[in-house]
């Protein structure tokens, strides 16, 4: 096996879909900017890109077209580094990541340009032209089950109350503010133009969320349900963005490590369930890499909804504590497309950061999935 | 003169409303307020009016995008701004002093000939430019707007004797074309026409409330409709406006009335009153005025005061004999001894015997300010002609019986009407005691004035008319109740058809406008639910096809046919608009397919040409679903457009469409649009490419009405009506995106989802409830 490592990771700021900073941004811009910007962080020699893999959900209008070549010429990346654009709903950059490092390993090419995109203000979720399969509808429906509804069934399943659920979006904010106040997430953002100024700040994140504020939100899926807006993600505009390559070029090249890549996996659940979806591909994960979850150091779950987030954490033995040094998806948003890339970049440098061993990065997905990276120290 | 462009200053209620309502005329305008004392943003003032107004509701601005042409400004810092602007309006607190300052500095920075205006309310003319320059005072006139300015159709203006002629004119034009005002010459008097008779009414017909022992339910009842006066009446009007404004108009208006003024024999403080409006109940701004809703408990109970004593107690309907027994008779209704008559008998002695006798010192005609009190108080008719209503004679020995001098000019009048109709024009009387006949504007054409001209239309039936409007131009109006759409319409136009052939004869052109309130509420639900009870499916079926083959029709007709709509336009009323080649609209068209309402879908062909639009919008993503899902969304949820230029944006209207502003214009409008499209006239080619993919469309559809039933947001009946609607808009079973279906198939899915809908029960109930309450069930 050779040892495949992230090299870089960089990624936009979040801001909400139709009311932040980023509406008036393309998509395609947005990631070209960032990736172009990693590449000069990095110093990488973009002669050497054998590929540039990017996730998109909804890849039509801005984010059609094979966006990701786009995305490469609007970087002005060279004609020589291929394109392509990958969807895994939610997992589609983790999924990018997965992608090259499999390509690697089989010598493939050493040099994979990974990320995603998602603009939910300017591609709506369900795309412009939803046509579902209307005999798998009526055979199936939990195919076409709605997220939220995903998340009030779990919620429903686990017994997570309300409250519960709204502790883990307050411990969200107050992470994420605080790494914001602190300067933390200067490092892996890029600043991005728009026609109304340098956007270089999230958008999302609600210093002073609390107890009381989320209690009076309505339930946002069923009339008696317990899953409000506040402790689901938001509609989120962004880019992220991850250098993935092997250890000996990127020694070669002085390119800075942040880890290698121990075991991936992506696994099925029930659809109907999707926010499970990070147990079995975790498990997977782990029993790859031989570890135990105890072994983990640095986790970053995605937190599509809080309460599919505490069942994970329930199902997998993990300590609400342990999780999202930084702040999750309830603060900081949750561009499908770009998400995947921006919590495997963030462990990757989460474990050089705080000089740990072992990270955990996963994910659920849209459908009934969930995905998997075990990052290792280098 | 031209007026290209517009300041306010003064970023209050009524400046930010002018200035909202100068964008909604495509005019850009400055509006400027004092800077603000704290905080970095010294224009913070008038930015916030801005932001207000775009949540202010009813909405003052057309369009949220109107909000972009106000540019908001203080001051200290942008007085420069107003260097370019041709009218600067002055909207700032109603003290001479303050407005004399303000002009003094104004006038150095304004535009070499622009027109300054006040909207003072009270403040004189002489008392504004005393100590002004001369070209001030030559440049500077009186522009009263009502409130709110969008909604409000009166617009009084007062020049002074230094006032330049063309400047007067240039913005009485402006006013009436552009802002769409009915503009109303006054005199420099105070309270000018609307306000100094309004003022007078509600303080009589509060002293006689209370003299009489009338609750206020009572008085509203006989205050409101009977006199053709708002339903509000004069105890809901209070409400509306303020019970605290009338001090200080009682205030104004005594420090410059004339000291024999019959006002002052009526201004008396009521101890009810101030005591309501000193613990904060000075109506709907605050906790509650002479009505309120008590929420206490969780409850929603409406309450009234009780004028003797001040307490609230729950509503109770007006029952009063004499309204009951009078109906539309304004004489016997004043006649009747309970003490709704009494009422009546006394406030209307009091209030149109002070209308008349200001005539002429307030204005130079009883045409004045009869328009003053419909558009500034929304009466249906004024002072005069109330008075020819109660007929002169019978007035002038009311004044005697009620102890009040008969006025001179219902002296003069002399048991002759104010108003009479010779040669088929409308004419006046005036001070000299002759008639004149009723001039309108350059450009107005009424209705009203077509039919009284020419005494008969052309033909009518029970719900419809049509008249010759001139230069070969037909037009059908409306005169079934609510101007519901039934067959007796549909057969007006399958005459009008027939009348004008194919457009090379005598007729050329169809205009379809009338000017009641409302161009149509849809179709006659009660004629409909009858068929439905005793389930007469095959006429039901006939009345849909009907429909749809003379809609179908009008479109396809050898002659341009011209909707001229006003005021709301629903249903099937919405349905005509959309088979129209133009609609010209009022700028108030309140348009809007709401059948879903009644359990119903559109099936008069509004399902079929909104899919046809919202398909071809240029401005949509590409492929077959967003034009379906927008389209889903608007009917779906009955969405109605609160103007004209919403309805546009909704694609009620097209593009192309035209807007007029006065509704006075509109009817000229329209027919020039007729007479030009039968120029050259060719009928629309008929669609045959709706792209549709059938049951996936439908079945995307349903997962978003899935969504919202678990949201609690669509009752089980709507989920049975959207699935009819998605059935429709799908193509339904048989369309696939690779064959595209003509309109006659989706007219069949109309016609069969119609057909589906009127069979089941929550449609029924949905229909009977709307008949007897006018509110929509949700079952």
């Amino acid at each position: 096996m050779k040892s495949v490592v992230i090299a870089g990771y960089a990624r936009s700021p979040f801001a909400f879909a139709h009311k932040g900073e980023l509406t008036k941004v393309r998509p395609d811009d947005l990631l070209a900017r960032v990736f172009a910007a990693l590449v000069e962080r990095t110093g990488l020699k973009t002669d050497d890109i054998e590929d540039v893999i990017v996730g998109c959900s909804f890849p039509e209008g801005e984010q059609g077209l094979n966006v990701a070549r786009s995305i490469a010429f609007l970087a002005k990346l060279p004609q020589t580094a291929a394109a392509t654009t990958v969807n895994r709903y939610c997992g589609s950059s983790m999924q990018s990541i997965h992608q090259a490092a499999g390509a690697i390993q089989m010598g493939a090419g050493e040099v994979f340009l990974c990320g995603g995109v998602e603009s939910m203000t300017r591609v709506p979720i369900m795309g412009f032209n939803p046509m579902p399969n209307p005999a798998l509808k009526e055979s199936y429906p939990e195919a076409y089950c709605s997220m939220g509804i995903t998340a009030e069934n779990v919620a429903r399943k686990y017994a997570i109350s309300r409250a519960e659920q709204e502790a883990l979006a307050v411990a969200s904010h107050a992470k994420a503010a605080e790494a914001q106040a602190a300067g933390r997430m200067a490092d892996e953002i890029v600043g991005i133009q728009t026609p109304a100024g340098l956007i270089d700040k999230d958008g999302c994140i609600r210093p002073g969320t609390n107890a009381d504020s989320l209690s009076g939100l309505k339930p946002a899926f069923t009339a008696d349900g317990t899953v409000t807006a506040g402790t689901s993600s938001p509609l989120t505009d962004g880019a992220a963005a991850v250098l993935v390559t092997t250890e000996e070029y990127a020694r070669a090249n002085g390119l800075p490590i942040l880890a290698k890549i121990r075991s991936v996996a992506v696994a099925g659940c029930a659809p109907e369930l999707m926010g499970l979806g990070p147990v079995p591909a975790t498990r997977k994960a782990l029993a790859r890499a031989g570890l135990s979850i105890n072994d983990i150091d640095i986790i970053e779950i995605n937190e599509a909804f809080s309460s599919q987030a505490i069942a994970c954490m329930r199902d997998l033995d993990i300590d609400p504590s342990r999780i999202n040094p930084d702040g999750g998806a309830l603060a900081l948003g949750h561009p499908l497309g770009a998400t995947g890339a921006r919590i495997t970049g963030k462990a990757a440098a989460l474990l050089k950061r705080e000089g740990k061993q072992f990270a955990l990065a996963t994910q659920c997905i849209g459908g009934g999935q969930g995905i998997a990276t075990i990052l290792e120290a280098v | 003169m031209k007026i290209e462009r517009a300041a306010v200053i003064g970023a209050g209620v009524m400046g930010a409303g002018i200035a909202a309502h100068f964008a909604n005329a495509g005019i850009p305008c400055v509006l400027l307020d004092i800077a603000a004392k704290e905080g970095a943003d010294r224009s913070a003032i008038a930015k916030g009016a801005v932001a207000k107004l775009l949540k202010t509701d009813p909405a003052p601005l057309m369009h949220p995008r109107n909000a972009k042409l106000i540019t908001p400004g203080n001051l200290e810092d942008d007085l420069n701004l107003l260097a370019d602007v041709d009218w600067i309006v002055e909207a700032i607190v109603e003290n001479p002093a303050i407005k004399a300052d303000l002009y003094k500095r104004i006038d150095p920075v304004r535009k070499a000939g622009s027109v300054v205006s006040s909207n003072t309310s009270t403040i004189p003319l002489a008392v504004l430019t005393e100590g002004q320059g001369e070209q001030f005072r030559r440049d500077f006139l009186i522009t009263h707007f009502f409130n709110p300015p969008r909604y409000m159709r009166l617009l009084e203006i007062v020049g002074g004797a230094d006032t330049r002629a063309d400047a007067l004119a240039a913005i009485a034009d402006v006013c009436d074309r552009r802002l769409g005002k009915g503009v109303v010459h006054c005199k420099d008097t105070p309270g000018f026409i609307a306000n100094r008779i309004g003022v007078f009414w509600i303080q009589a017909a509060v002293n006689a409330a209370v003299d009489l022992g009338l609750t206020v339910e009572e008085a509203d009842a006989v205050g409101g409709r009977p006199m053709g006066i708002p339903k509000t009446g004069i105890f809901g009007l209070m409400d509306l406006v303020g019970l605290d404004l009338m001090p200080h108009i009682a205030k104004s208006m005594s420090a410059t009335l004339p000291t024999n003024d019959a006002y002052r024999g009526q201004m008396r403080e009521h101890p009810v009153i101030t005591r309501m409006i000193a613990e904060g109940y000075t109506g709907r701004k605050g906790k509650g005025g002479f009505y309120r809703i008590n929420k206490a408990g969780g409850g929603k109970v409406k309450e009234s005061v009780d004028l003797q004593t001040g307490e609230y107690a729950p509503s109770e309907k007006a029952r009063l004999d004499s309204v009951s027994s009078a109906g539309r008779d304004l004489r016997k209704l004043c006649e009747h001894p309970d003490k709704g008559g009494l009422f009546a008998r006394r406030v209307l002695a009091q209030t149109l015997a002070y209308a008349a006798s200001l005539v002429p010192e307030i204005a130079d005609s009883i045409v004045a300010v009869d328009e003053g009190m419909r558009l500034g108080y929304n009466w249906k008719q004024g002072p005069f002609e109330l008075i020819d209503r109660l007929g002169t004679d019978w007035f002038a020995e009311l004044c005697r019986s009620e102890g009040i001098p008969v006025p001179a000019l219902v002296e003069t009048a002399a048991g002759r009407p104010f108003y009479r109709v010779e040669g088929g024009k409308l004419q006046h009387l005036t001070t000299a005691g002759v008639y004149d006949t009723v001039v309108r504007p350059d450009g107005v054409l009424l209705l009203s004035d077509i039919k009284r001209a020419a005494g008969k239309p052309v033909w009518k039936n029970g719900s419809a008319s049509l008249w010759d409007i001139g230069d070969g131009v037909l037009c059908v109006e409306f005169t079934s109740k609510m101007n519901a759409v039934d067959a007796d319409i549909m057969a007006a136009y399958e005459k009008a058809m027939r009348l004008i052939g194919d457009g090379k004869g005598d007729w050329k052109a169809l205009v379809i406008h009338n000017e009641a309130d409302n161009f149509s509420v849809g179709a006659n639900l009660g004629l409909a639910l009858f068929a439905l009870n005793i389930g007469l499916w095959p006429q039901i079926e006939e009345m849909v096809e009907g429909g749809q083959r003379t809609y179908r029709a009008l479109k396809y007709a050898p002659f341009p046919v011209v909707a001229a709509p006003s005021g709301m336009a629903l249903g099937g009323g919405c349905e005509i608009l959309l088979h129209s080649d133009h609609v010209q609209a009022h700028a108030e068209t309140y348009v809007g397919l709401v059948e879903v309402g009644v359990g119903l879908i559109p099936a008069w062909g509004g399902c079929t040409e909104m899919l046809a639009r919202h398909q071809a919008n240029p401005k949509a993503p590409r492929g077959p679903m967003p034009g379906i899902a927008k389209a889903f969304e608007i009917i779906s949820t009955a969405t109605v457009a609160k103007s004209a230029a919403e309805a546009k944006e909704l694609l009620y209207f097209r593009a192309t469409d035209g807007i007029t502003m006065n509704r006075d214009r509109l009817l000229a409008d329209a027919k020039a649009k007729a007479l030009e499209l039968a120029a050259d006239y060719s009928a629309p080619e008929k669609s045959t490419s709706y792209v549709l993919p059938g049951p996936s469309a439908k079945a995307a559809m349903e997962l978003a009405v899935e969504g919202f039933a678990l949201q609690g947001k669509v009752t089980p009946h709507d989920t049975v009506v959207c699935a009819a609607l998605a059935e429709v808009l799908s193509g339904g079973e048989e369309a696939d995106i690779s064959k595209p279906v003509g309109e006659d198939h989706i007219l069949r899915l109309e016609r069969e989802a119609f057909m589906g809908l009127v069979r089941t029960v929550g449609t029924i109930d949905r229909i009977e409830h709307m008949l007897l309450t006018g509110k929509p069930l949700r079952n």
